[in-house]
């Protein structure tokens, strides 16, 4: 066979080897960067599965804090904090979040969607302690109280601008036909959304949510002056005395959302600078279950994506 | 209100006569004794300020296919997306004129667009089925209209289904995916979801050109059994398609302004065969476009 053209203009042979070299030189290099990358990813995770895994037990997660320099005890608190403050910035921030990127989604050039996106933009780059400064100035010194409900609100502003964005970028992913489709039919625009495009977007959205409640559960600096912190916070004992005292459900509500609570990475945060060395090694271990958290819920979705289009296909 | 006389009887021909008169010219005559289904007069859509289609007017009959042809770009499927008011659809869009549905100007000011959409059906170039179940996609139609019983609405399914010759492939299988089925079985869905609400009048937007052949065989022969209970009208860029499918052609083309207008509109054996303007047997025959 021959690699000459017919008119021999091009020789396909010609500075082969070369090429080829040059191929095999941004192949490993490419391969290189990509472990160069990944080493801090692994590095972490290991670090402290091997350092909190060392003070984790099963206390840890059942027990309230000691007094400081007491050995044993748990960080309950926390993670009922954590899951908790979760919760709460999800239902602040997921309904307008969702809300505002259909309105930013499908009316782009109106003087509202326009403002709706650069803002989304500007709030994604203030500050986290910021946002903790201005719940504290506006709800918590009107209040004259910490309390988890500011807390939540703090972590749900965060997570808004993320949120919006890539609910936005899902839903423009779901091709117009479909819209179009529905449309056809005689269906309201809002219903259209509801029960065509929203549908279509899930996978994404939850990968959205997600992504936002990762970057919430995270965060120290804006419940700093919010959430404060609760080494005393407990659930369950929380609604054995109310029910005890013949409270309504609405009043231990308001009772547990009214009052500082912990979170994890506050309590990291805290622990880690104390000189009890029996705090610093429970910091690690809040390090690792704070990790955990966030790599479950994740794998969770994704698992959840994958089993739900599999039943797509049928 | 503008109510066409003959639309109190369905003037259904015979088969074997049918043939006959589509081969003569049309007369004024004959034109006048047809049940018209939809009357677009002196139709201009507008995006902005550019005009996309001018002074179209066209009576399109009850009970018959009519195809609407013309090279790219002359606004065949503005012209069908304003039958159902899609064009609203399109920010910065108006149209002017009238278009006559039963006698009922849809562009008017007070007209619900619901209802036209329901009385409207619409069929997309590609095949675009729910991501849901193949019963789910057909009952979205009926559901939206405040049907909930589960046997009525299992009854307009099968016969829905049934109507778009799909039922004996997907009967086993209604709670499956319709983005499973094969892309001559979703646009047969996609035509089931339109025939569940009970329009009268159903627009094709090139149905075919996604297809392959056989797909494409079992779409117009489709349409030929929809015709006895719709009115259906199919924009396509085949001749052979519209020459094989419609009994009534309307033949678009860009005029300076680059604004589509109607060259000619008649039966598709006349257009095809005696056409009377230059322009259109230019493009029949292939010899542009």
């Amino acid at each position: 066979m021959t690699l000459e053209s017919p008119h021999g203009h091009i020789q396909a042979r010609r500075g082969y080897a070369r090429r080829k070299a040059s191929s095999t030189v941004m192949l490993i290099l490419t391969g290189l960067t990509t472990t160069l990358a990944l080493i801090p990813l692994f590095w972490i995770i290991g670090y402290v599965v091997y350092q909190g895994g060392k003070y984790i037990d099963w206390s840890f997660f059942t027990q309230l804090p000691r007094p400081p320099g007491v050995a044993g005890g748990g960080v309950l608190n926390a993670i009922e904090g954590t899951v908790l403050l979760v919760i709460l910035s999800s239902i602040f921030a997921i309904p307008p979040g969702v809300l505002a990127a259909f309105y930013a989604a499908y009316y782009p050039n109106t003087p509202l969607g326009i403002a709706v996106r650069f803002s989304t933009d500007v709030l994604s780059g203030v500050p986290s302690i910021i946002i903790g400064l201005f719940l504290y100035a506006v709800v918590v010194k009107v209040q004259g109280h910490f309390s988890a409900l500011a807390g939540g609100m703090a972590l749900a502003i965060l997570m808004l601008p993320v949120i919006i964005r890539t609910t936005e970028e899902m839903l423009k992913l779901v091709p117009p036909a479909l819209r179009e489709a529905s449309l056809a039919l005689g269906a309201p625009e809002w219903k259209t959304s509801l029960s065509v495009v929203l549908p279509a977007a899930a996978n994404g959205l939850i990968t959205g949510f997600l992504l936002g409640l990762a970057r919430a559960s995270g965060e120290t600096a804006p419940l700093l002056f919010t959430a404060l912190g609760n080494e005393y916070f407990d659930f369950a004992a929380q609604v054995r005395s109310g029910l005890a005292s013949g409270q309504n459900p609405f009043a231990i509500l308001a009772g547990i959302l009214g009052q500082p609570v912990d979170s994890l990475p506050l309590t990291l945060w805290k622990y880690a600078q104390q000189p009890y060395p029996e705090r610093t090694h429970q910091a690690w271990a809040a390090a690792l279950v704070l990790m955990a958290l966030v790599l479950s819920t994740n794998i969770a979705a994704r698992l959840w994506i994958v089993f739900r289009q599999r039943r797509m296909k049928g | 209100m503008n109510i066409t006389p003959t639309l109190s009887q369905p003037f259904v021909l015979p088969r074997a006569s049918a043939r006959s008169i589509e081969d003569a010219v049309e007369t004024e005559a004959e034109r006048a004794i047809r049940p018209v289904k939809l009357d677009i007069r002196n139709l201009s859509v507008f995006y902005g300020k550019f005009r996309a289609i001018a002074d179209i007017n066209i009576s399109i009959p009850a009970h018959q296919v009519t195809a609407i042809i013309g090279p790219s770009g002359c606004g065949k499927s503005t012209l069908l997306r304003a039958i159902n008011r899609m064009t609203d659809l399109t920010p910065g869009s108006h149209a002017e004129g009238e278009i006559l549905l039963d006698g009922e100007n849809i562009l008017a000011s007070g007209i619900d667009v619901v209802q036209i959409r329901q009385r409207v059906g619409m069929v997309f170039q590609r095949p675009n089925p729910f991501p849901k179940s193949i019963y789910d996609n057909v009952a979205y139609g009926p559901r939206l209209y405040g049907i909930h019983r589960r046997t009525e609405l299992d009854e307009i399914v099968e016969h829905s289904l049934q109507r778009s010759a799909l039922w004996d492939e997907v009967k086993e299988k209604l709670n499956q995916s319709g983005m499973a089925l094969s892309g001559g079985q979703q646009q047969r869905l996609c035509i089931a979801r339109a025939l569940a609400v009970e329009p009268a009048v159903i627009l094709m937007d090139e149905p075919a050109s996604a297809l392959d052949p056989i797909a494409t065989l079992k779409i117009e022969d489709l349409m030929q059994h929809l015709k006895e209970e719709y009115t259906i009208v199919i924009v396509t860029h085949n001749m052979q398609q519209a020459a094989r499918v419609s009994d009534y052609t309307a033949f678009l083309m860009i005029d300076d302004e680059r604004a589509g207008r109607l060259v000619e509109f008649g039966t598709t054996n006349r257009i095809f065969t005696r056409p009377e303007k230059k322009q259109t047997e230019d493009y029949v025959t292939g010899r542009f476009g």
